[in-house]
């Protein structure tokens, strides 16, 4: 009798609570705001909460980064910070299309945790139009299939071969495969080693960047050497004892800046001749008053996908105007790095609006139909090439700077963007590490 | 007896069977009717997000369940949780991975209930394996060596790239089959939040009530001795190796589940999250719970996986912490960090006893109540 | 036979490292039969307060002053965390010196920044010849400094009253407070000497590169150190520590040529192998008590 009653009682209230699914709003209706442009979610006509022009709109863009825990948080705050500073000088010049863009509102610290990332993606999905940042490749790979099926947009912080194949991802400048190919073959241009060998992280960053020192390796017909390294500066030990094995007369050094200069003053006092190639995020202006500032300024060169931040360039000096003395708190390349991510978004962002449809879906349609971004001089236009297939689409040129105690991040630019022959007539179907 | 004799003296029995039933007294029939109801019903009015983090509170709560039979009831202070988490993730990823991918390991075993069993079983393989090494040391020595447990895992996870596609890069997690129903997309009715709530809240059900019943059996009491004062208990003929291998096969087992389904919750799973700080997380969950009790693990898991959530929301109730993260002073994300670590701090000099401790104490007020002091 | 000679000064160099940092964990322990968690922090502290002071004063003075501070501070936490907690599980209490690791660690890293801080030392990654043995200078001056602080804690502990009193107390509380021991310097005197101990090892593992937010991970090596050498044996630490240092850079420089599957930082996870296996044959470390019980 009771067990009867309890059934039936917990049946009823079930059917109930099926019927109350209704209570859930989950579709966002496409509305229409100022001058007949489309938009869904992550716009609204409302100002933003410190609009420059009260009269206009906003949209909000979402900033997923790592603020506080994993290895990149000293590249990650200086990129977060110069990317509200980019779009504040946006709003200021007259924002987009009669709205202003909003990156303050929805910044996330994703303690470089892919489980956290996911959480926070979905905390603020309902509000954003698309990511201005999300760092991390776990990361964001945790988050692409769900970028993909709701139509957001997503700038990612970081430069590996694989973003080059989504669609959804506004990468800009080279990635470390194709900078690393680069890398050799200027070597091979300017002192002809006759052997390579790539010093680099494990995962998509270092991998990557190995994988473009074999390929341009073997296409020069020099001999490979792979040597992988884990961080932290005191375990570089078994590193450096490889490459003064082997010798090589070039290094392609993929890892974090202590690692990058335990490897070269060790390997220096060692008596290794040969020289070092880093790829950026190798490099912190710190490193020139390190007890191994003189043999990184005797051996050490950085390849970069832009030039670095004391370079003269119409965009470079908006730059240096608007990030002003907040530069000295944390000098670094991060700077110049989320400044220049942010502008294939305000590309795609202009263009959604002149089609007038600011929906996901607008701006999806918008990032697939850019052939240039205007980079104010910072890359060249057809780096901003979003339409077409990957291999035609992907942006091939880096270029190499030198240390140099005088400039604002340590390195000035020493061959400006080119690109070499390995990385022209590479086959690109698929990311390099893979 | 008729309802209205029995109404007040909740502690009285009239069978042997009554008074060994799980839910004994009506009082605690009825709340537990009461929660599931509540659980039942929060798919249709929460949002999506909400859900997946409730859904991972409950995933963890089964993992820290097992910690809690291997810590708390056994005694054995186990610091490699997340190792048999890992275990267990990565059987099932492989279980159900793309057998066609020529990176990975994968078999294209796709059915919830296989993965979800295999990994189980492969993770208490895996603490069957290491228990009888970990069983003749104690205390501290114990914890550490759990803990290089751990790390020599992370050794492993780092370097088998095809298992687990390698630090930086990943592999998708196991895909929830269950009669043909995809349960990490969006259905036609159902949203994915919403499907892989109510799955991790019936598989909570079933492992709890599980856990319960063994801890309540003659091994249950065969652990505590264990715990207590071993050498007595030997002395009274427990089998003590035999009872810590128990404790730690069942533990793992626990963690393999659980380790295999946190992760279709977000469905990607990087190898370098299997650390100190996971089996810290889930070592936080039973203090703060309640150590030696079930529901305590519940209540802890739920606790630690809403905190972030939680904190994430204190800005727009305390004005005076920024949002910028390079002007100095108190910003959200060092609130964040420090209020988990302070939280756990008081918890455990206000209330050893954790929120089951504090619930006990709720309970015992309203039972004597107005007359309690 | 070069290269194994400047490997064994390199392990010796990390070894004494860890050696330092287990000092610390086991003086605590035998005093309060607490492991404390809050070592990284100290040496964390320790190395930026150096970071700090080398701007305005010679380096070892720098390192003298902040030994000092970081006295002061273990002392500190000892008398307002460590004190009230008397009595509480043991397991509790080690929860909150994690916690306090974390507390203090934040606010450190505030004063870290985001770059990597030079610590002025006059080694840097110089290397001197010993026997026409290239070693790095850090590495010695590492090996000969712990070398010479142990041998002082060790007289200390021997010789002097002071060191008498925490002996006896480490044996049995109780009764050295019969006797007139003040077991509240004890622990205090315990705190701020790991404290010390801590600071140095902190220091001089940054002098190579410099100090950055990062550096605080290698004070976990030191957890399979106290475990292998015995949780209360000093003697233990120290041999511990070195071999463990030695292992890990033998296995750093050859490991490749021998089992390259094992991966190329097989190096990382040699001293909880290393403490595995010693474990499985003497269950209380190599030179640790075996608990005594009563039932």
């Amino acid at each position: 009798m009771n067990a009867r009653r309890t059934v039936v009682a917990l049946a009823t209230a079930f059917v109930v609570a099926a019927a109350m699914s209704a209570c859930r709003s989950d579709a966002p209706e496409t509305q229409e705001g100022s001058e007949g442009v489309k938009f869904d979610v992550g716009v609204t006509a409302e100002p933003c909460p410190e609009a420059v022009d009260q009269n206009k709109g906003c949209i909000y863009l979402g900033i997923i980064s790592d603020l506080t825990a994993g290895p990149f948080k000293a590249l990650a705050v200086p990129i977060t910070e110069s990317q509200k500073l980019f779009w504040k000088r946006v709003n200021t010049a007259g924002g987009i299309g009669g709205y202003e863009v909003d990156v303050t509102k929805y910044i996330k610290d994703n303690k470089y945790d892919p489980q956290t990332h996911s959480q926070v993606y979905q905390e603020i999905k309902p509000n954003v139009l698309a990511l201005a940042q999300t760092l991390g490749s776990p990361q964001t790979a945790a988050i692409l299939p769900d970028l993909k099926s709701s139509n957001v947009v997503a700038a990612p912080a970081s430069w590996t071969s694989a973003w080059a194949f989504e669609d959804n991802i506004l990468e800009s400048g080279t990635n470390y495969c194709f900078e690393a190919m680069n890398s050799v073959d200027y070597a091979v241009e300017t002192f002809k080693p006759k052997s390579v060998a790539a010093v680099h992280y494990p995962g998509d960053y270092g991998d990557d960047g190995a994988a473009g020192a074999k390929v341009a390796a073997e296409a020069n017909s020099l001999t490979f050497t792979d040597i992988p390294t884990t961080p932290g500066q005191e375990n570089q030990g078994s590193a450096i004892t490889k490459l003064v094995q082997a010798k090589p007369d070039l290094v392609i050094l993929t890892t974090a800046p202590a690692e990058a200069a335990a490897i070269v003053g060790g390997a220096a006092q060692a008596g290794f001749k040969g020289k070092f190639i880093g790829t950026s995020p190798t490099w912190n202006p710190a490193l020139l008053k390190s007890p191994a500032a003189p043999a990184l300024q005797a051996l050490y060169l950085q390849s970069g996908p832009w030039a670095p931040y004391g370079t003269d360039t119409p965009g470079h000096t908006a730059m240096r105007e608007a990030v002003g003395d907040a530069f000295k708190a944390g000098p670094s390349d991060g700077w110049t790095a989320g400044w220049v991510w942010s502008y294939p978004m305000k590309a795609a962002l202009q263009k959604a609006a002149d089609n007038k449809d600011l929906t996901r879906a607008g701006l999806v349609a918008a990032v697939k139909s850019l052939d240039t971004v205007d980079y104010e001089g910072m890359l060249p236009p057809e780096a901003g090439k979003f339409a077409g297939e990957p291999a035609e689409r992907v942006f091939r040129q880096s270029l190499i700077s030198k240390p140099d105690p005088a400039a604002p991040t340590g390195v000035t630019v020493e061959k400006d963007l080119f690109v070499g022959p390995t990385a022209e007539k590479y086959d690109f179907t698929k990311a390099c590490y893979q | 007896m008729s309802l209205l004799a029995r109404l007040g003296r909740p502690e009285l029995y009239t069978s042997y069977k009554q008074d060994m039933a799980l839910l004994n007294t009506p009082a605690k029939r009825i709340w537990t009717g009461v929660i599931v109801l509540v659980a039942l019903v929060l798919p249709f009015t929460l949002t999506d997000d909400l859900l997946i983090v409730l859904a991972t509170g409950f995933i963890a709560a089964i993992g820290a369940i097992g910690l809690n039979i291997v810590t708390g009831y056994a005694g054995q202070v186990s610091l490699g949780h997340a190792f048999f988490l890992a275990i267990g993730a990565y059987t099932a990823a492989v279980l159900s991975g793309d057998p066609d991918s020529t990176r990975l390991i994968g078999f294209g075993i796709t059915s919830l209930p296989v993965w979800l069993l295999a990994s189980g079983l492969a993770a208490g393989l895996a603490g069957l394996i290491v228990a009888p090494l970990v069983a003749r040391l104690r205390g501290l020595y114990l914890a550490i060596v759990t803990l290089g447990l751990v790390f020599i895992g992370e050794h492993i996870w780092k370097h088998w790239k095809a298992l687990t596609g390698g630090v930086g890069v990943g592999r998708p997690a196991a895909v929830p089959e269950l009669f043909g129903i995809n349960l990490a997309v969006d259905g036609p009715s159902y949203t994915r939040a919403q499907k892989l709530y109510l799955l991790a809240f019936v598989l909570l059900v079933i492992f709890g009530v599980l856990a319960r019943n063994l801890v309540r059996s003659r091994t249950g009491r065969a652990l505590a001795a264990v715990r207590d004062r071993d050498i007595a208990a030997e002395v009274i003929g427990v089998d003590v190796t035999r009872y810590k291998m128990v404790a730690f096969a069942v533990s793992s087992f626990y963690a393999g589940i659980a380790g295999s389904l946190l992760y279709v919750m977000i469905g990607f799973i990087e190898p370098s999250s299997f650390n100190l700080g996971l089996s810290v997380q889930y070592i936080a969950m039973i203090l703060i719970g309640g150590v030696a009790t079930i529901s305590g693990s519940i209540m802890g898991a739920l606790f630690i996986t809403l905190l972030p959530r939680l904190t994430r929301e204190l800005p727009a109730v305390l004005p005076f912490i920024s949002g910028s993260a390079t002007t100095g002073g108190l910003t959200v994300f060092t609130v964040e960090t420090v209020l988990y670590g302070l939280l756990i701090i008081v918890f455990l000099i206000f209330e050893p006893r954790g929120l089951y401790g504090i619930w006990v104490r709720i309970r015992n007020y309203w039972k004597s109540w107005p007359f309690s002091h | 036979m070069n290269e194994f000679v400047s490997t064994l000064v390199k392990g010796l160099g990390n070894g004494s490292i860890y050696a330092l940092l287990a000092l610390g964990f086991v003086i605590i322990y035998k005093s309060m039969r607490v492991i404390s968690f809050a070592q990284p922090a100290f040496m964390m502290v320790g190395a930026t307060l150096v970071s700090y002071l080398v701007l305005e004063m010679n380096f070892f003075v720098a390192v003298l002053v902040a030994l000092a501070l970081t006295a002061l501070l273990g002392i500190g936490v000892e008398r307002v965390a460590l004190r009230p907690m008397i009595g509480k599980p043991v397991f509790v209490v080690a929860i909150i010196t994690l916690g306090i690791d974390i507390a203090i660690r934040t606010v450190t890293n505030v004063y870290i920044g985001l770059e990597i801080r030079q610590m002025g030392d006059p080694w840097g990654l110089e290397q001197v010849e010993i026997f026409g043995v290239p070693v790095d200078q850090r590495h010695l001056a590492t090996l000969i400094t712990t070398m010479v602080v142990v041998t002082a804690l060790f007289a200390f502990f021997r010789y002097s009253r002071m060191g008498l009193a925490m002996r006896a107390a480490s044996y049995d509380q109780e009764v050295a407070l019969a006797q007139g021991v003040s077991v509240g310097w004890v622990f205090a005197l315990s705190w701020a000497i790991a404290g010390v101990l801590a600071a140095l090892a902190g220091v001089f593992l940054s002098v190579g590169v410099g100090l950055e937010q990062t550096l605080w991970l290698t004070a976990l090596k030191a957890l399979p150190v106290i475990i292998l050498g015995g949780l209360d044996s000093l003697g233990g630490a120290v041999v511990a520590g070195l071999s463990i240092g030695v292992f890990e850079a033998l296995v750093g420089t050859y490991g490749a040529d021998v089992a390259p599957f094992l991966g190329g930082d097989f190096f990382l996870v040699v001293p909880y192998l290393l403490m595995l296996l010693v474990l499985l044959v003497r269950p209380y470390g190599l030179f640790g008590a075996r608990e005594v019980e009563r039932i």
